[in-house]
């Protein structure tokens, strides 16, 4: 067994260590910084930097800077960045006097509040104008915070970004997943504030230490380069027999790393091993062969390994990596996504586009009446975005013909703007409420051109002007303008199929629709029913018919899943789970010759 | 004389409820004292939804079983099924401490330990942890490392979970008729035992048990239990796709299935009817019967095909080919069926050989039950042999915990 030569000098890191300096800003960096005073972990000078005298008074760091003592007086920023920046800059030679002669300095922030969100930007720089290298360690608010704290957060985070050398983002919200809900608060915190220190302890002494394989502040970043990233953070330590695999298993068991799920999408992975000095390669080959098992092939692994006489006997390893928020969200959604649904495949991908169109606040003009039918997709969606609300969901949906991306849709814009340009900030629940109020209550298979009728009737429900006057102005000669009134709002049983029947005025689209609405989605149901083809003379513009009511089908979120069983999955197995096939979402629970029938009809 | 055991299998079927009573030899031979079975209700694919009907059926089928064999049972050894059971392949590497350079007993059990500590979902339990092989410095393919020369010493597990409140559930049943569970088996894993002998096993073949409420499956190559799993699909949705094709009770769809079905349906002349008959013997209707062959043709070979998609990476190595074995396998043409899906050599087969009530032997019904006394006898063959006065020992010992 290979051992390494324990009289290698310069390995010893004992002797010249780097002067580090941990900062902690506002309320929940100074907590952090509790933490670490108690476990007693890190070799480094700790500071707080606080406004509200009372939190300063309470902490257990000794070296304590109060914020703007004149212009606050001893108490918070009260939430307010602007205050905390002000009050930061009044201290300003306080907090250089700090700072001054570190070769690195730790900044940990809470963000979002006033004092994390204002002063640590300007603490940030001032570290940096000493001359030191500053990382900084910072939580993004819980999304129950408001959106307002978000805001003042990601603000905070693009000027850090300026001055920091590393930024080591952790997501509260993650993290408050990460303890079990029944779990006191005080906990959850405490959880939150040991996993900072951690990090932060980890860090330094993978910074501080030259390793064997050394890894430096540059690996760091690389580990962390992905935008808006969120730090996955694992940490673990073990001694006695076994101990690279069982620290790994501890590592991997740090709750931001999910027992190493969220390392199979991470592109850069850091991996820091650090043992006493009876470590071996045979320990260190096993951790990482161990470790490959998680990660896939193409991340990079990015490995350090350093001796630390301290340590004596025990290993430890730390994971660091990154994953942009989005892929976090996803990832932590999945379970969800399990769960069986019975819907047609094409229903998501038409679905998600609906609600992000929201988000660029429908400022888009509307295209000229004029515009031909020929190319229908982007101009009635684009006409559909500049009248009001709940139109424009109807109409993005019915404008969606083969599933294209709303957002291919949109860009082709119609310059020739005629409507007022209307911008309806339309939130995602917005979009859902609309869609379960337009749908009238009918039963599914009641004949189309009955139903037409009835429609037809409900159009003229004067209320529904408030929709009506702008669309229609955009688009007199194509007259078919799908404005849906809403009968009866608090209707909440959503028979999709009608849905997204369009309305129209004009007696010859009236005639149109029963060939146009056709069957196809019905059949989708029952199997009896023959299933007229639509008819070929349906206009161009209801093209997009067939997929709408697919789309209109997620729209009510709040009632997912098995349509199709509970109309067909009766008898027998009505109250097993259903059963999928392996690929594709069938229910095999219906008959197989009921499906091949139905699929060779289709 | 060789000391023989009594056993009692439970398998609470989509169809029938079975209990098998047989005497398990320490010379490895297994008798069957007896078998007592009931039609079981509200059971659905594999399992429990009604619990009142299902105990009312046990019980039946459990005075059955007592009255027959002669012997009161207490312990039972429960088979379990459902779609939730699941399995996954895992490897626990164990490094040896420097100064020791044999394997012992411990580090078998530390890599054990390791290859057990596997991620699964929170609200599963491992049903069983059975071990494939272990790979000693590399070497693979070991059956026994203790006493080797080794640095490094892994572990592959073949391991089979399930969500712990169903499972909770069938044990729960059965605690109240009342019956002491002694283990929980996964179903294909006892049906296994009993089916596949050590040669088919070697060569590599995979057992399917297509029963009334799912399909379970276990692959072996190498000797080893490579996958296994439920399809929860069986000869019920069968006899329901009967029933919604020619309009009639399931009952009577089962029993129309049951006499008549096949799977064959490209030879049957087209205007070949068959006559359907009510309890009291009154004509009901006439149904076609390539129409009724291929219905019951097209369900079985997708359930075959969903079987597939699941096992489809170890297809490659089974030269022993498929076992086919449970109530479905009755069906004639389901070979036929099989081979079409799977391009494999088919084997309908039933319990090997085991001396008793006659009757039971080589019925594929009883594969699982039986497959239990057999799982229940190696697991006790595999236990370090106590001398009745040890036993006795540990007996108080329980009684005083």
């Amino acid at each position: 067994m290979v051992e390494y030569d324990r009289s290698a000098p310069s390995e010893s890191s004992g002797k010249d260590p780097l002067n580090i300096c941990i900062a902690g800003v506002g309320g929940a960096g100074s907590n952090v910084l509790d933490r670490i005073s108690i476990d007693r972990t890190v070799d480094a000078k700790l500071v707080t930097f606080q406004s509200d005298i009372r939190v300063l008074n309470r902490t257990n760091v000794t070296n304590r800077v109060q914020l703007g003592t004149d212009l606050m007086r001893g108490v918070g920023a009260g939430g307010d960045p602007d205050l905390g920046r002000e009050a930061a800059l009044f201290s300003k030679n306080e907090i250089r006097d700090a700072l001054d002669g570190h070769e690195m300095v730790f900044i940990s922030a809470g963000l979002g509040g006033g004092t994390g969100s204002g002063a640590a930007p300007v603490i940030a720089e001032i570290a940096k104008s000493t001359g030191a290298i500053v990382v900084v360690f910072a939580t993004v608010p819980f999304s129950f915070e408001g959106r307002r704290r978000g805001a003042q957060a990601t603000e905070a985070l693009d000027r850090l970004a300026k001055s920091a050398d590393a930024l080591i983002l952790f997501d509260n919200n993650r993290m408050g997943e990460l303890v079990l809900p029944k779990e006191g608060i005080q906990k959850a915190f405490a959880q939150g504030d040991q996993l900072i220190a951690q990090s932060v302890r980890a860090v330094t002494s993978m910074v501080g230490t030259p390793g064997l394989v050394k890894l430096g502040l540059d690996d760091l970043v690389a580990a962390l380069r992905v935008s808006e990233g969120r730090c996955l953070f694992g940490f673990g330590e073990a001694k006695g027999q076994n101990r690279g695999t069982e620290a790994l298993k501890r590592a991997l068991k740090s709750p931001l790393i999910n027992s190493g799920e969220l390392l199979g999408n991470a592109k850069n992975l850091l991996v820091h091993v650090v043992g006493g000095e009876s470590l071996t390669l045979a320990e260190v080959e096993q951790v990482m062969k161990q470790l490959g098992r998680h990660v896939p092939d193409e991340t990079q692994i990015l490995f350090g390994l350093s001796v630390e006489p301290k340590l004596g006997e025990t290993i430890t390893v730390t994971l660091i990596s990154a994953l942009s928020a989005r892929e976090l969200a996803t990832a932590r959604r999945e379970p969800e996504a399990q769960q069986p649904v019975v819907q047609p495949a094409a229903v998501e991908p038409v679905a998600r586009p609906v609600a992000r169109q929201q988000q660029p606040a429908p400022t888009r003009a509307a295209p000229a009446p004029q515009a031909p039918p020929p190319p229908p997709p982007p101009a009635l969606d684009d006409l559909f975005v500049a009248a009001p609300l709940r139109t424009e969901t109807l109409a993005v949906e019915a404008a969606a013909p083969a599933p294209p991306p709303v957002a291919e849709v949109r860009p082709a814009p119609a310059p020739v703007a005629h409507a007022p340009v209307v911008s309806a900030p339309a939130p995602e629940e917005v979009v859902y409420e609309a869609a379960i109020e337009d749908v009238a209550p009918e039963p599914p298979r009641e004949p189309t051109r009955d139903s037409a009728r009835v429609r037809l009737l409900n159009v003229v429900n004067p209320e529904k002007t408030v929709a009506a006057p702008p669309a229609q102005r955009v688009a007199p000669p194509v007259d078919e303008v799908r404005i849906e009134p809403e009968p009866a709002p608090q209707v909440v049983a959503p028979v999709p199929e009608t849905v997204s029947v369009p309305i129209s005025r004009t007696p010859e689209t009236t005639q149109v629709r029963p060939a146009a609405v056709a069957e196809p989605m019905i059949v989708a149901r029952t199997p009896e029913v023959a299933v007229p083809q639509p008819e070929p003379k349906a206009p161009d513009l209801f093209g997009g018919r067939e997929n709408a009511p697919v789309a209109k089908k997620t729209a009510p979120v709040e009632q997912p899943s098995l349509r199709l069983g509970t109309e067909e999955r009766g008898g027998r197995f009505k109250d097993t789970e259903p059963s999928f096939a392996a690929q594709g979402n069938e229910d095999l629970d219906t008959p197989t010759w009921m499906r091949l029938r139905r699929r060779v009809t289709k | 004389m060789a000391k023989s055991t009594i056993y009692a299998g439970l398998e609470i079927g989509t169809h029938k409820i079975c209990v098998v009573v047989g005497e398990a030899k320490r010379d490895g031979a297994i008798k069957i004292l007896g078998v007592g079975q009931a039609p079981s209700r509200g059971v659905r694919k594999g399992e429990i939804v009604d619990f009142d009907k299902v105990q009312t059926c046990l019980n039946d089928a459990l005075v059955r079983a007592e009255d027959r064999s002669d012997v009161m049972i207490r312990n039972v050894f429960l088979g379990v099924t459902g779609a939730h059971i699941e399995s996954l392949n895992n490897r626990g590497c164990h490094c040896l401490p420097e100064d020791q350079p044999e394997i012992t007993e411990d580090d078998v059990e530390e890599s054990k330990e390791i290859a057990r500590n596997v991620a699964i979902p929170q609200q599963n339990v491992f049903l069983h942890s059975i071990t494939r092989q272990y790979i000693v410095d590399g070497q693979e393919a070991v059956r026994q490392p203790i006493g080797r020369e080794a640095r490094t010493l892994e572990a592959d597990y073949h391991i089979i979970h399930g969500v712990r409140g169903r499972i909770q559930n069938a044990i729960r049943c059965v605690r109240e008729i009342p019956l002491e569970v002694e283990d929980v088996v996964f179903n294909p894993i006892a049906a296994a035992q009993v089916v596949l002998n050590r040669e088919a096993k070697h060569q590599g073949a995979l057992m399917l048990d297509f029963g009334a409420g799912t399909v379970d499956y276990v692959l072996y190559e190498d000797g080893m239990v490579t996958a296994s799993g439920c399809v929860p699909l069986g000869g019920d949705h069968i006899s329901q796709d009967i029933a919604q094709a020619f309009q009639m009770p399931h009952g009577r769809a089962e029993r129309l299935k049951i006499d008549e079905g096949s799977t064959l349906f490209q030879d049957v002349p087209p205007d070949e009817m068959i006559r359907v008959e009510d309890d009291n013997g009154l004509h009901v209707t006439d149904v076609e019967r390539a129409f009724l062959n291929e219905v019951i043709y097209l369900r079985t070979q997708e359930i075959l095909t969903q079987v597939r998609a699941r096992v489809d990476d170890h297809l490659g190595k089974l030269a022993a080919g498929i076992y086919i074995t449970g109530g479905v396998s009755l069906t004639k043409g389901i070979d036929a069926v099989a081979k079409e899906v799977f391009g494999l050599k088919v084997t309908k087969a039933g319990s090997a050989p085991v001396s008793g009530v006659t009757a039971t032997f080589e019925n594929p019904q009883y594969s699982a039950p039986i497959g239990l006394i057999r799982y229940a006898q190696i697991l006790d063959s595999e236990k370090p042999f106590l001398s009745p006065l040890s036993r006795l020992g540990r007996r108080m010992k329980e009684l005083l915990h």
